[in-house]
């Protein structure tokens, strides 16, 4: 039996236009996508390929010019698909004048968690990303990981079935990134569905069972992990392209 | 409403954290408390308490409008520009709920400050909060319609109607003279009687004749005659003050019928007088405290509109647009009603008249938020009525501000910098 589609899209095309209406960048060009329950899905591509673009449509943040996009069957900017969702924005946009407590007591208030619900969450989650001595400090104050770590402990309040991660390692440590990738892991065996992107190919090779490269706003290859053949590297630079030598600048030199 | 109280909390938080809340409040006390001090007054009782509420709360209440009205333009913006609105979008919550949340703290704050300068006002020791205020009514008379239709012919005849007016057409010269309407007199002769009905009269407790002249005729130190409202009948003469309260005596629980007051002009000249504006009946109502309470019940329906307005520019503009658009839109509310009231549209030219229209259509828009007239009536000792203050809450609380938070749930998604 066929796995139940968690994110569909189909024909999806985002075009931005300017205060006259006259279209300026295609981001998105006709693309289609589908991630089945339980999978850890890798969204990889260069800088300016149209990832965020399509993360930001996924989520109901966007609409798209073209094509449909569907999560658990609805449309993404139901209050019912948004129940279902977890974000994990590139950066941490988190409150300044919070605590990381208060932080995680305000996004479980929005999922429409009870006090007890939200009190035995926050505790365990702080204490999951390490940050129980600090719960009490306002996370303007705090270091970018420690940031990241409240930000990641936020997205997972709501018990989501669907988990979107924004370059999740981004300002994190060696050692952090590990247990993020570990963390990731686990919830995917718990039958978590994960979306991420990532710049860090390496990364996305731990965690990602399947992969789609993008570029131009396309997608230009899709596939297993296992089955690529040879390192995600190699098969990014085969599909993307090798890019330009820096020639550098003469007053350099 | 878990996900609404938590939107209202942390727009409190940031209140009190970025301690917005306690700089407002600060300014609040120590504009009720120490402008009194450094505003000259004639040294009476009476001055001082008009300052308190003509400068101290009027300001006060000014002070809390701009900060907050600012305040609500950025809120939506400001957390827009942070892409910190984007982690609250993703989550079951409705943009109606965004918008409405932070209305609802910001109106709490705003209330808060308007009950503290009201609270400061009734402990100033020239306040008393027995002293009896009154029920304004003013005479029925024909419409300013018909006052106009039957003024027009009159008035083109006129020699000194100027060439330019006699050239417009007659609709507009009817408009401009049903808008001079309560600035026409009328002259009540030596030896004559004038009528005015009151229909709305209910004798309820101590009746008064209000005559005020603040025309430029020197009519005021001729007047001598007789006011009668049924039995009751009071004696005007040698007025020396533009206010003039002519108590009646008598049996004021029996007039019925047809409510007429007369006045029998016994002085040696003939008295003119703007019955639209010079000449009301003051019924007794209740005290200041009450009154004090509707007046700041209608100035917190103000801020009620200006924070609503303010929230929904924040859903679809920058914050700097949001916070420049919605101060001039409060200056233009401030501003406008002056700009009526003074203007002469008979003695303009058409460029005037052309800027006259404009800001006597930026008056009609503003109006929920432009006038500051429960000030004026809490100093004059006059009633704030309780079914003004039922249509300025019904209005002002309920319908201007759902329409402008459903118009902000509308704009923040079409807001394509919410990514």
């Amino acid at each position: 039996m066929e796995a139940e589609k968690v994110i569909e899209l189909a024909g999806v095309e985002k075009t931005f236009r300017d205060f006259w209406l006259r279209p300026t960048v295609k981001a998105v060009d006709g693309l289609d996508l589908s991630v089945a329950r339980g999978e850890v899905f890798g969204l990889l591509g260069p800088n300016g390929s149209g990832k965020s673009t399509t993360i930001k449509m996924i989520l109901g943040l966007l609409g798209p010019s073209a094509g449909s996009i569907r999560l658990f069957g609805l449309s993404p900017r139901s209050i019912e698909a948004r129940k279902r969702i977890g974000y994990l924005p590139e950066l941490s946009y988190l409150h300044p004048f919070l605590t990381a407590s208060e932080t995680l007591h305000y996004y479980a208030g929005l999922c429409g968690l009870d006090r007890t619900t939200a009190r035995s969450r926050a505790t365990q989650l702080l204490e999951m990303v390490g940050l129980e001595e600090v719960a009490g400090r306002a996370v303007g104050g705090f270091s970018k990981g420690m940031a990241r770590r409240v930000a990641l402990a936020s997205s997972l309040i709501g018990k989501p079935e669907l988990l979107v991660l924004d370059e999740p390692t981004s300002g994190l440590d060696p050692v952090s990134t590990n247990e993020v990738k570990t963390l990731v892991k686990t919830l995917a065996r718990g039958g978590m569905t994960i979306l991420m992107t990532s710049h860090l190919l390496a990364d996305a090779e731990d965690v990602c069972g399947r992969v789609m490269i993008v570029n131009h706003g396309k997608a230009v290859a899709e596939g297993r992990i296992g089955e690529i053949g040879s390192s995600l590297n190699e098969f990014f630079l085969a599909k993307v392209g090798e890019g330009r030598d820096f020639k550098v600048a003469p007053f350099l030199q | 409403m878990k996900a609404l109280w938590q939107i209202v909390k942390l727009e409190l938080l940031a209140n009190f954290r970025s301690r917005s809340f306690y700089l407002l409040t600060a300014a609040v006390v120590l504009w009720m408390t120490a402008l009194p001090a450094f505003v000259k007054s004639d040294g009476t009782s009476e001055g001082a308490r008009q300052i308190c509420i003509h400068y101290s709360l009027a300001g006060a209440f000014a002070m809390v409008l701009m900060a907050l009205a600012g305040a609500a333009a950025g809120s939506l913006s400001r957390e827009r520009a942070a892409k910190r609105l984007q982690l609250t979008a993703v989550r079951p919550v409705r943009f109606f709920t965004i918008a409405a949340g932070r209305y609802l703290a910001l109106m709490l704050v705003g209330t808060m400050q308007i009950a503290l300068a009201g609270g400061i006002l009734t402990l100033k020791s020239d306040m008393d909060l027995s002293r009896p205020c009154d029920h304004l009514l003013s005479p029925v008379l024909p419409s300013v319609w018909e006052e106009a239709e039957a003024m027009y012919s009159v008035y083109m005849q006129d020699e000194e109607t100027p060439e330019e007016v006699r050239k417009m057409d007659k609709r507009e010269v009817i408009r401009l003279l049903a808008a001079k309407a309560p600035d026409h007199y009328q002259t009540v002769a030596t030896n004559e009687t004038a009528r005015w009905f009151f229909p709305d009269f209910v004798p309820s407790g101590a009746v008064k004749v209000q005559l005020r002249f603040t025309n430029t005729y020197d009519t005021r130190e001729d007047v001598c005659g007789l006011f009668r409202l049924g039995c009751a009948e009071g004696v005007v003469s040698n007025i020396t003050q533009a206010v003039a309260k002519v108590p009646l005596a008598g049996m004021i629980d029996q007039v019925v019928g047809e409510r007429v007051l007369e006045f029998a002009n016994q002085g040696g000249g003939s008295l003119m007088l703007r019955p639209r504006r010079d000449i009301k009946l003051l019924v007794e109502a209740d005290g200041f405290g009450w009154n004090l309470v509707r007046a700041l019940l209608e100035l917190t329906a103000i801020l009620s509109v200006a924070i609503a307005f303010a929230i929904f520019l924040g859903a679809g503009l920058s914050r700097s647009v949001a916070v420049f658009t919605v101060v001039a839109f409060l200056v233009l509310a401030l501003v406008s009603p002056a700009v009526v009231e003074e203007s002469d549209e008979f003695a303009s030219n058409k460029y005037d008249r052309i800027g006259i229209r404009l800001a006597r259509v930026a008056e009609k828009i503003t109006r929920p938020a432009g006038s500051l007239a429960p000030l004026e009536k809490l100093a004059g000792d006059i009633c704030v009525e309780k079914s003004e203050v039922a249509k300025t809450i019904l209005l002002d609380f309920a319908v201007y501000p759902l329409v402008f938070i459903f118009l902000a749930a509308l704009a923040i998604p079409r807001k394509q910098d919410l990514a």
